[in-house]
């Protein structure tokens, strides 16, 4: 940190890649000492936005939409052993628990019996080499600055695909749009986050 | 290395957990071989994460609090012991626990002398989910499909007229894409196909199959 004099614009501190912000904190403290009153911060914080991740463009009930609150907050402080403040930011590791939670939810609310749940489809990341440690990191404060500067069109196709859970088909019916349009604003919106792959063939 | 991947609006769909779970089963298996799928997946669940961050939150009460704090001696945090990763090559976990045993322990149903059929049960009505096995320069007969085909390659490899695939690379073909895969001479080739209608043989020779091959899905 010496040679810097400027105030850091983020919550990164420093260069190893360690994430030092309050929430990873906490799931630290939660992990290694059972922290009630860091799970009861984190809880104020999260829950207000798992409660709203589960209301947008569903229709869940409110009962239903606490229910994903409480099972979300519970994987929350089961697994805070599985977090990795090197590998992941403590929200993206918040949100993802919360995406698999709402896909059971889903499931469990359509009788849609399956032996996999939505842990298994998304498995742990592996730790990444310091390397790539730096580069996620920068692209997602790259993503958080960018995000401000999105043309309204492709900011709400992305709150429709992640925020509601729709397909790019699904998106391209409720907002009667051909779904190449859809799937077009889509590319646009990631092509300026800067999030692409190098090299690629499809298959 | 796989060098074909799934492309970003699939990987997008995947991340967003959109996808339908038979679909997000078969890409997830791509993953497990490849690092740079994975780095993009963890990229765009960072873009949900800011997206998730950035919602106006809605009234939670101190009632749930409570109830959830209640709740937690029944869950004590799990503990993580450093588990070793998988070895490269080996077959995801996830198939590992569909398939409740080795390749070889699998019902195969034999479709013709060089194709046999091992159908696995994800519980997604929507989707068939089998693995596909091709003996060493074995061909499967030239097909179109009604409806969309992903593929992953987990033993061996195969090759049609677009190109040559090997483990771990990943396949997805529109409907009425036409292709006839040849495994390659040296091994066999066991794939993983991901459907959402029945394959349809388009040579005259197996053409009188056409209504034996019902959609496997479930
Ligand atoms: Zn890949």
């Amino acid at each position: 940190m010496s040679e810097h004099t400027e105030t850091p614009k983020n919550d990164w501190q420093t260069p190893t890649g360690r994430r030092t912000d309050e929430w990873s904190e906490c799931l630290t403290l939660i992990s290694q000492k059972e922290d009630r009153a860091a799970f009861t911060r984190l809880f104020r914080h999260f829950a207000p936005l798992i409660k709203a991740f589960a209301l947008s463009g569903s229709n869940l009930s409110a009962t239903v939409a606490d229910e994903l609150v409480q099972e979300t907050m519970l994987k929350v402080w089961q697994k805070s052993g599985a977090f990795n403040p090197e590998k992941a930011a403590a929200s993206t590791w918040v949100y993802t628990i919360a995406r698999n939670c709402r896909t059971d939810m889903f499931r469990r609310l359509n009788k849609f019996d399956t032996p996999l749940a939505g842990d298994d489809v998304y498995p742990d990341q592996e730790a990444e080499e310091p390397f790539s440690q730096l580069q996620s990191r920068r692209s997602r404060e790259h993503v958080r600055e960018m995000m401000q500067e999105l043309p309204p069109d492709q900011a709400q196709i992305l709150a429709k695909v992640y925020m509601e859970g729709k397909s790019h088909a699904e998106a391209a019916g409720e907002l009667d749009l051909p779904l190449g349009t859809v799937k077009s604003r889509v590319r646009l919106a990631l092509q300026k986050l800067q999030i692409h792959m190098e090299n690629y063939s499809y298959g | 290395m796989a060098k074909y991947h799934p492309d970003l609006d699939l990987i997008t769909e995947y991340a967003a957990g959109s996808l339908p779970l038979a679909q997000a089963a078969c890409l997830s298996a791509h993953l497990n071989y490849c690092e740079q799928c994975r780095r993009t997946a963890g990229q765009l669940e960072d873009l949900g994460a800011t997206l998730f961050d950035s919602l106006q939150g809605e009234t939670v009460g101190d009632v749930q609090l409570n109830a959830v704090l209640a709740r937690l001696d029944d869950v004590p945090p799990l503990s993580y012991a450093k588990v070793e990763q998988p070895l490269a090559g080996q077959t995801p976990a996830l198939l590992q626990r569909l398939m409740k045993g080795e390749f070889a322990d699998l019902v195969w149903k034999k479709i013709t002398s060089t194709l046999s059929i091992s159908y696995l049960s994800t519980g997604d009505p929507g989707y068939e989910f089998a693995l596909y096995h091709i003996k060493a320069g074995g061909k499967i007969p030239e097909h179109t499909h009604k409806g969309s085909e992903m593929t992953l390659i987990l033993e061996g490899g195969f090759s049609d007229a677009d190109g040559t695939y090997h483990q771990g690379d990943f396949l997805y073909r529109e409907p009425s894409d036409v292709h006839a895969p040849t495994a390659l001479q040296s091994e066999d080739c066991i794939c993983l196909a991901v459907l959402d209608a029945p394959l349809k043989f388009t040579g005259w020779k197996h053409r009188w199959m056409n209504p034996f091959l019902s959609l496997n899905a479930g």
